[in-house]
């Protein structure tokens, strides 16, 4: 069990971390049916949803090929009145948002509640600073925002009772700092589920066409002006004052920390329907009006068009002050809201000049040791050279956009390395090189494929099947052979996949097998025909847990001191973090090393020698 | 009041493990707790910098700027990059001298600095710092880098820099890392007995 602190006692205070409070907030409202893809910072609701399915049996957990599958799948469970949940990131509501719209017109049996985690600042995502906000008031779908971890369990119980009601899909928006925010959280009662329904017919409700469609949007529009009078008691204001400050999520708590005087401050619950009659109480009498929210002004703009009304005199900042980039935290705010307040910024311009005379070597995320995507953009490289274009998608693999590799040369989002090169090709004839993992394959990688094959260019493709979705913390897909709740099935085999689609050259490549994989690049490269390469071994950081859970241990390797010097060129080429480089000389540090080989199959003849197991022990207690 | 505890270092170091005891130990305590684990890349060498606050007016996940009370790095450049949230009134610094050189400066050439630079790098934001080899004594020991983590914990306890009952903080451990109980256990008696 990831943390049994989950499952704790009714009535019992914990701590946990908001994604898991939400899996909890979940089970309290007796969530049937789940099905998630993962991607950070939403990830942790569906691990610890998996880890519970699995242990416990009481619902159904899968993670699937993508988010709008697992949306569907969940609309699918809510229609038949099994309640389900689906968890993604904010890219996730993009792939899924096709699905997303029309359930809101067809509407849910069951509650369903689709919660969509933002990350400003892109502490785990590079697309962009999505602020997925926008996409409540496109598609009129209720949304609440929780603001600390305890909110996260009772909002999303909340939510699932909202969904019910009106029986629409409801979505909780978090953003990283909530997500992964960790708190005291009193736990309630976790009632038994109800994991079988039934879908019942109904032409009327799940046919969105003219003139019924009409009518489902005049029933929507309809619910959420209910939904808005109903449950504003949602949102809350607290203080008094001639200044006012309104603000969500997680923005509230820096507030409250902040600790400021004299102010009448607004808290929003539920920012989609935002209540009028809310935002009228809270305007009325204030001179000042602070709306403090990350990234874009959505609550801003509705509070300024609610004041011409009600309070036309009010002074409004927003965005004017505070930033549209990136996330906030305590001292951004103060610092943008001081002056507005009247009060005196704090002051560390003596701490900033100190913080910038400190040089600390950066620590950069880089591919574990042995790494298979390592291996496979080595020989690539060897074999290409660095002249084709490098078309890049999304996995662990974006970590070769930096040195030594440089082998990204773009990506945008999971599967567009098809697309992208596709184009790239038809119009500049310039050799191109696809790098797409196994996940982002079954993922979005098909259609493009499908497009590829189709319309003649000739790239050269390479699977980078490392069996797993690794940089979400190893999900199974559909080429795993497991099932998120332990159970072994079927894998669906790339290489048949891709060869049912018409592609003749098309070989599985084992990846740490130097020699064959150059020589399948250059075979394939030298024919004017798209190739496919399956490069194939197991992320070596599960490799590692597998192997300690089985009591085995990796082999390691090292370099022999005297031909040390002779490594050096070679290991800057692969970069492996085990192989460490004073002055001319490179070593291995031997418990960094996981044993792929790599090095002893490219660095001079005899250079590189296994350690023999007893050896390895013996060497504890040096210095690392 | 609120106490302000960050705990840094670099992923799989069990940096996550570590705030977890400190967080499990202040609620069995009694207070309220807030905190941040930012999980993202950690698996591939990233730093992770983890905030626990405990009290009863802590509302912010994250510890405001210059506003720490300790600082425990479980590696000294980590410790470093985080002195946004020290101040010389105000923090303590536990760091363990432990290096684990970003493999970046195998490409960039960088040079890593020695802990008596580190030591002038943390000395303007401290009240308070205490340097100790806790990995390494543990590895000599135990045979496992990963208890130090613990037995740093020790340290901060006997230093008077960590305001939760030690009955408590076994209590947490016990439940946090059930497995390899009795090397965790020492390492953390070792923490208590450690001076400088
Ligand atoms: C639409 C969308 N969903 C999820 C993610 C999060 N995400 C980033 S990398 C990744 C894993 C991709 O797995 P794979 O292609 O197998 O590469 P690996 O990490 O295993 O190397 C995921 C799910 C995302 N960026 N976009
Ligand atoms: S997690 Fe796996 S795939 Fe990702 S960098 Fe590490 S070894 Fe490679
Ligand atoms: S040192 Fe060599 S064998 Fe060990 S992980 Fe790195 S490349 Fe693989």
């Amino acid at each position: 069990m990831e943390n049994p602190e989950v499952l704790g006692k009714a009535g019992k205070k914990v701590v946990i971390l908001g994604n898991e409070a939400i899996a909890r907030g979940a089970l309290e409202a007796g969530l049937g049916f789940s099905a998630c893809y993962p991607g950070t910072p939403s990830s942790e609701i569906g691990i610890t949803l998996a880890d519970i399915a699995k242990n416990t049996r009481k619902f159904y957990y899968e993670w699937s090929s993508n988010e709008k599958v697992a949306f569907e799948a969940c609309a699918g469970a809510a229609f038949s009145g099994v309640r389900s949940l689906t968890a993604v990131k904010h890219f996730g509501f993009n792939v899924a948002s096709d699905s997303v719209f029309p359930v809101v017109y067809t509407g849910v049996k069951a509650g369903m509640v689709f919660v969509v985690a933002d990350d400003p600042q892109g502490h785990s995502s590079a697309q962009s600073e999505q602020d997925s906000r926008f996409y409540s008031r496109m598609g009129m779908i209720p949304t609440l925002e929780p603001s600390n971890t305890q909110e996260c369990k009772d909002l999303t119980k909340k939510a699932f009772e909202i969904s019910e009601r009106f029986e629409l899909p409801v979505i909780l928006r978090t953003t990283t700092m909530v997500n992964h925010s960790t708190g005291s959280v009193k736990l309630g009662a976790i009632p038994k589920p109800k994991t079988k329904g039934r879908f019942v017919k109904d032409f009327e409700r799940y046919h969105s066409i003219k003139p019924i469609l009409q009518k489902m949007h005049c029933v929507v529009l309809g619910k959420i002006q209910k939904m808005e009078k109903q449950y504003a008691g949602l949102n809350c204001i607290e203080g008094t004052g001639k200044t006012g400050i309104i603000t969500s999520g997680v923005s509230y708590q820096y507030i409250r920390e902040l600790g400021l005087k004299n102010i009448r401050l607004a808290k929003l619950t539920m920012t989609y329907p935002i209540s009028r009659s809310f935002v009228s109480r809270f305007l009325k009498g204030l001179k000042t009006v602070i709306v403090v929210e990350e990234l874009e002004p959505i609550v801003e703009d509705f509070v300024r068009m609610v004041a011409k009304d009600v309070n036309p005199g009010v002074r409004i900042y927003g965005k004017d002050i505070l930033p549209r980039v990136g996330e906030f935290n305590c001292d951004i705010i103060m610092n943008a809201i001081a002056p507005v307040l009247g009060l005196r910024k704090p002051d560390f311009s003596a701490q900033d000049k100190w913080l910038k005379a400190i040089k600390i070597p950066v620590r950069k995320p880089v591919l574990c040791p042995g790494c298979p995507h390592r291996s496979t953009f080595y020989a690539v490289k060897k074999v290409l050279g660095a002249k084709p274009v490098f078309a890049g998608d999304i996995g662990c693999y974006v970590l070769g956009m930096f040195k030594p590799f440089e082998m990204q040369d773009f990506f945008l989002s999971m599967g567009a390395s098809m697309g992208v090169t596709h184009g790239i090709e038809k119009v500049s004839n310039q050799r191109t090189v696809i790098f797409i993992g196994d996940s982002t394959f079954f993922h979005a990688g098909m259609p493009g494929l499908a497009n590829l094959v189709y319309n003649d260019p000739k790239p050269l493709i390479v699977v980078m099947d490392n069996r797993i979705t690794a940089m979400t913390g190893h999900q199974p897909h559909p080429g795993t052979g497991i099932t998120a709740m332990g159970e072994k099935c079927k894998p669906i085999d790339i290489e048949a996949v891709v060869r049912s689609f018409g592609i003749k050259n098309v070989r599985t490549v084992n990846t740490y097998n130097q020699k064959e994989l150059q020589a399948t690049i250059k075979e394939f490269a030298g024919k004017d025909e798209i190739g496919v390469i399956i490069s194939r071994g197991m992320c070596r950081l599960l490799y590692r847990k597998l192997m300690k859970s089985q009591g085995r241990k990796l082999p390691k390797f090292r370099i022999n001191p005297a031909m040390s010097v002779r490594c050096a060129q070679h290991a800057k080429e692969i970069a492996c973090p085990a192989i460490q480089r004073e002055g001319s000389r490179v070593s291995i540090k031997e418990d960094m090393c996981w044993g792929c080989g790599l090095c002893a199959q490219i660095f001079p003849k005899g250079a590189v020698q296994p350690v023999a197991v007893g050896q390895a022990s013996a060497k504890k207690g040096g210095k690392k | 009041m609120t106490y302000n505890v960050l705990l840094t270092g670099v992923g799989g170091e069990g940096v996550l493990v570590t705030s977890v005891i400190v967080a499990r130990a202040a609620l069995l305590d009694g207070h309220e707790v807030r905190g941040t684990q930012l999980h993202g890349l950690a698996q591939r060498g990233g730093s992770i910098p983890t905030h626990v606050r405990f009290g009863r007016r802590a509302h912010s996940p994250l510890i405001p700027r210059a506003q720490a009370d300790l600082i425990l790095g479980l590696e000294p450049i980590e410790a470093a990059r985080v002195c946004y949230f020290a101040g010389k009134n105000r923090t303590s610094f536990i760091v363990d001298t432990y290096p684990i050189r970003p493999s970046s400066c195998n490409i960039t050439g960088e040079t890593y600095p020695s802990n008596e630079s580190v030591k002038r790098m943390l000395e303007p934001f401290a009240k308070k710092m205490v340097f100790v080899d806790a990995s390494n004594i543990c590895r000599e020991k135990f045979g496992n880098p990963i208890y130090g983590n613990v037995m740093a914990i020790g340290v901060a306890l006997s230093a008077g820099m960590l305001p939760i009952k030690k009955q408590s903080l076994i209590k947490a451990i016990k439940s946090t890392v059930p497995r390899g109980l009795e090397k965790n256990m020492a390492a953390f008696k070792m923490g208590l007995e450690f001076r400088e």
